[in-house]
């Protein structure tokens, strides 16, 4: 099954580690490169189940670039 | 400005700042003292170091230090949390009995306060510990470090208790200009990482100059620090004043410095140094992160980090810290060196007053002992209290009691607001400046602020004039007695 983004839902996830054990892979850390949400698949299901995790900590359809700015930058940037 | 001013120390403190010169000391004299545990099972990173951090900091009197070296996934990786969790381990690094009340805690930070003459020993590069490693090509953070979820709906792996140092990108020579502070780093990219600070934040001034003349802002994440650092890191302290010179007088004893590839000045003996640079207006998605209020900060975009190198000591340890719904290690780390210059600056001007208690949720409640000088004296103080820098953004409740009540025992302060508070005599002034992830807020940064008077009435206010208080006996003779009590306890004689 192809692993998605458990808080936007989006396919675009990149693999950035894998925990090794025994010679065998224990579990596996992924990124969003959407919504920038990074999880580990051995994690709780409230973390990383979009079933089981809270609504308003879901990204389905939020539209990034409408966030809100900390610190806005200076100019766009290059 | 640096100024000449020194601490004197007892003996046991001067033994204790020669002894402990990094995290790995500190761990080493928190075991002696039984405040240091390694926790002996195989454990998943989630949930089990967030589990066992905050049961290790309900222990608010001495909660131990804990080391974890049996992650599963990371082997060989260890995680340390809780170090400045609890007062017994605060009064372990003042040199100071673990039992030592939280009273006097605040006056003897108080009594090495305001004293900034640097500390400093310069090592050499190459002679320093933390150069024992050093990774420059094919970084992966998610592997030097053994991250995890502080908070289950966190957006992602969070470095917490890093100390982030930084020149001024206009002055980057100006020594009292180089910035120290702790900011919390959300781990992106193998090698990328958000940082977030905002304006009214040294950082944040340092971020928005950079963009603004198109500056490079090179930052150095120490993790794994000398204790008494992410304690002045923490704290406010003047923009041109060094948190490195602060904290080496505090502990009165030099801090060994090194320099960074970058320029930073870093210290020599911290486990990890990760070596990162500004995207010049480049944000990414950030958030939410479980905060000192108790509550999730909204996802925001934020300014971005490149790694360019990253050095660390053998067998490093990544020291983080639980933060969320209080009490945390947050509370305990912070909350005296939130105090201090609260009381400083009120004692300035007034005199009067005894002691601040500003230890919940960095000073969101407040509370501070005063002697009337007059009638609605106590109101006064508050109003100079809201004034102060801190003040300004954090104190929202703030309760005055009188000077003979100790705001750090809960059980006076309750019997101040029982028997002195009048309910309509309590002040709301509204729309006031409000830190930004107050839940409490009516909009992000405005919200209303309370002060309640708990102080006794005298002329020409006749309230509550006719009861005569009792004299409770208090003082050496009560606090040796107590003592005399407790080994009758212990089964002495």
């Amino acid at each position: 099954m192809k692993t998605i983004c458990p808080r936007c839902e989006s396919p675009g996830v990149t693999q950035m580690h894998a925990g090794m054990e025994n010679g065998q892979i224990l579990w596996r850390v992924w990124h969003c490169k959407d919504c920038a949400y990074t999880w580990r698949d051995s994690e709780p299901a409230e973390s990383i189940d979009p079933k089981v995790r809270p609504a308003w900590a879901q990204m389905k359809g939020v539209d990034i670039d409408s966030l809100r700015q900390v610190i806005p930058p200076a100019r766009k940037p290059t | 400005m640096a100024t000449e001013k020194t601490v004197s120390l007892s003996a046991e403190a001067r033994a204790v700042a020669a002894r402990v010169g990094s995290l790995r000391d500190f761990l080493d004299y928190l075991g002696e003292h039984d405040q240091c545990v390694t926790w002996p099972d195989a454990i998943l990173p989630e949930p089990d170091i967030r589990n066992i951090s905050v049961a290790a900091g309900n222990n608010v009197s001495t909660g131990p230090a804990v080391i974890f070296d049996k992650i599963r996934g990371y082997p060989g990786k260890r995680v340390a949390v809780n170090v400045h969790g609890s007062f017994g381990n605060l009064a372990l690094l003042l040199g100071m009995p673990k039992t030592t009340p939280v009273r006097e805690l605040f006056f003897e930070i108080i009594r090495r306060w305001g004293s900034d003459k640097p500390l400093l020993e310069r090592v050499a590069p190459e002679k320093a510990p933390v150069n024992e490693n050093r990774v420059d090509k094919n970084i992966n953070l998610y592997d030097l470090l053994p991250l995890y979820r502080i908070n289950a709906n966190d957006g992602g792996f969070y470095i917490g208790k890093a100390c982030v140092v930084s020149r001024d990108p206009l002055e980057p020579d100006n020594f009292g200009k180089q910035n120290v502070g702790i900011y919390r780093i959300q781990v992106m990219g193998p090698d990328t990482f958000t940082l977030l600070s905002i304006p009214a934040h040294d950082m944040g001034r340092q971020m928005l100059m950079a963009e603004q003349h198109g500056k490079p802002l090179k930052v150095s994440v120490m993790i794994g620090n000398h204790p008494a650092m992410p304690m002045f890191a923490a704290t406010p302290v003047g923009y041109d004043e060094s948190e490195f010179a602060y904290a080496s007088q505090m502990m009165g004893a030099p801090l060994r410095l090194t320099t960074a590839v970058n320029g930073t000045d870093i210290l020599a003996d911290t486990e990890m140094v990760i070596e990162g640079e500004l995207q010049l207006n480049q944000r990414e998605v950030e958030g939410p992160f479980g905060e000192f209020p108790g509550s999730y900060s909204g996802v925001r975009k934020v300014p971005l980090f490149r790694v360019t190198s990253v050095s660390h000591r053998n067998n490093p340890i990544f020291e983080n810290i639980y933060i969320g719904k209080g009490w945390t290690e947050h509370d305990t780390l912070i909350g005296l060196n939130t105090s201090a210059p609260i009381y400083a600056q009120l004692k300035k001007d007034f005199p009067e007053v005894a002691a601040v208690n500003a230890l919940y949720q960095h000073g969101l409640t407040g509370i501070i002992s005063v002697k009337n000088r007059f009638s609605g004296f106590a109101k006064s103080v508050a109003m100079r209290a809201l004034g102060t820098p801190h003040g300004t953004m954090y104190l929202k409740n703030l309760i005055l009691v009188d000077e003979n009540v100790d705001p750090f025992d809960l059980n006076q302060v309750m019997w101040a607001l029982s028997t002195r508070t009048r309910a309509n005599d309590i002040i709301v002034i509204p729309n006031m400046p409000m830190v930004p992830i107050d839940p409490a807020a009516e909009v992000p940064g405005k919200g209303h602020r309370l002060i309640i008077d708990a102080t006794s009435f005298m002329a020409p206010d006749n309230l509550g004039a006719d009861p005569h208080l009792v004299d409770r006996p208090m003082g050496p003779e009560i606090d040796a007695l107590m003592q005399r009590l407790n080994e009758l306890q212990k089964g002495g004689a």
